[in-house]
């Protein structure tokens, strides 16, 4: 670990990587809508959704609310807390593009947690473009075959439980952020958001636990010296 | 209703593109925080999904399989490796 920065330059995704992202989301697109074809009852509208929504763990928690007896108001809400990690991500890929308008609106709404976080570690503008859209297109791929697949199909998995399926994406995102793990102030960064919502799981509304996360970053920011060379992340 | 939650969450994702970026770009000093903000982030969807069920915390199989993921990601595994051994773990100590 080093506050020079990472020990490495952050590398391009090559294909293992995109293939595994497309697979991770695969599963992630079976799972989910088989789950959300139940609670939906149609599927069209199941798709439809996920079209629309563009958020899985929205679309999850605003049924986890609505099975547990709570009004449409709390679903809404827990649907949009969860998603506003998704808010916090665009901010940091914003920071980072040098795109138009129209091109930082359509990345904005594409943000999710692999290609954000691979983009921003890339070292210059055209990188960023190139890898966040790259990561976007394989994570689709994935996403959309799993939707088709689970609403039309039914769980082709199986017991997912069984097949350890549940620790794929956490590991997917583990390996994604490991880069920046490598340097004190990321580590920081993830040691304290981490640590947050941790403490917070038992007792905090759904999704507010990783908007406290933030605070990791801001606690790295404050504590880890400013490089010498600006640009360039320690 | 999937209308009104679709634009909730389109609407924070806008305006973190545009309003949050605009701030980071106008106070230089919170810069670096294009990168901290993924690390805390993921960090923490990373221990939502490795340890809690429902409001409570459990550790079961998953936090074996992602102590995995963790030392082959400090090896430098290739990705896939990470993922596939990560969910193998899990799934031979459920199977036992």
């Amino acid at each position: 670990m080093t506050d020079e920065g990472p020990i490495d330059p952050p590398a391009r995704p090559g294909w293992t990587v995109l293939g595994g992202l497309a697979l991770t989301f695969f599963a992630l697109g079976v799972t989910v809508n088989v789950l959300m074809l139940e609670r939906i009852g149609s599927a069209p509208r199941t798709v439809v959704a996920a079209l629309v929504v563009n958020a899985a763990t929205s679309e999850l928690a605003f049924v986890a609310v609505r099975d547990a007896g709570g009004s449409l108001v709390a679903a809404l809400v827990a649907g949009w807390i969860v998603a506003s990690r998704f808010g916090l991500l665009a901010v940091s890929l914003g920071a980072r593009l040098r795109v138009g308008t129209a091109h930082r609106a359509a990345a904005g709404l594409q943000s999710f947690d692999p290609n954000v976080t691979l983009a921003v570690q890339q070292p210059d503008p055209s990188s960023v473009v190139r890898v966040f859209w790259t990561v976007t297109l394989a994570m689709h791929a994935g996403w959309w075959s799993g939707t088709f697949v689970g609403v039309f199909l039914g769980n082709v998995i199986g017991d997912s439980q069984r097949l350890g399926l549940d620790v794929v994406f956490p590991a997917a995102l583990l390996a994604i952020i490991g880069n920046l793990l490598r340097s004190r102030p990321g580590a920081l960064a993830a040691a304290v958001g981490g640590g947050l919502c941790l403490v917070m799981l038992p007792w905090a509304p759904a999704g507010l636990p990783i908007v406290v996360s933030l605070v990791g970053a801001f606690v790295a920011l404050a504590v880890t010296p400013t490089p010498a060379v600006p640009g360039v992340a320690r | 209703m999937v209308f009104v939650l679709a634009g909730g969450v389109a609407a924070q994702r806008l305006v973190g593109m545009f309003a949050g970026a605009a701030l980071l770009a106008r106070v230089p000093s919170l810069a670096r925080l294009a990168s901290l903000i993924p690390a805390a982030v993921v960090a923490a969807v990373i221990v939502q999904l490795t340890v809690a069920s429902g409001k409570s915390i459990v550790v079961d199989e998953r936090l074996a399989g992602m102590a995995v993921a963790g030392v082959l990601v400090w090896r430098r595994a290739p990705f896939v490796v990470v993922v596939l051994a990560a969910a193998a773990t899990t799934a031979l100590l459920r199977a036992m």
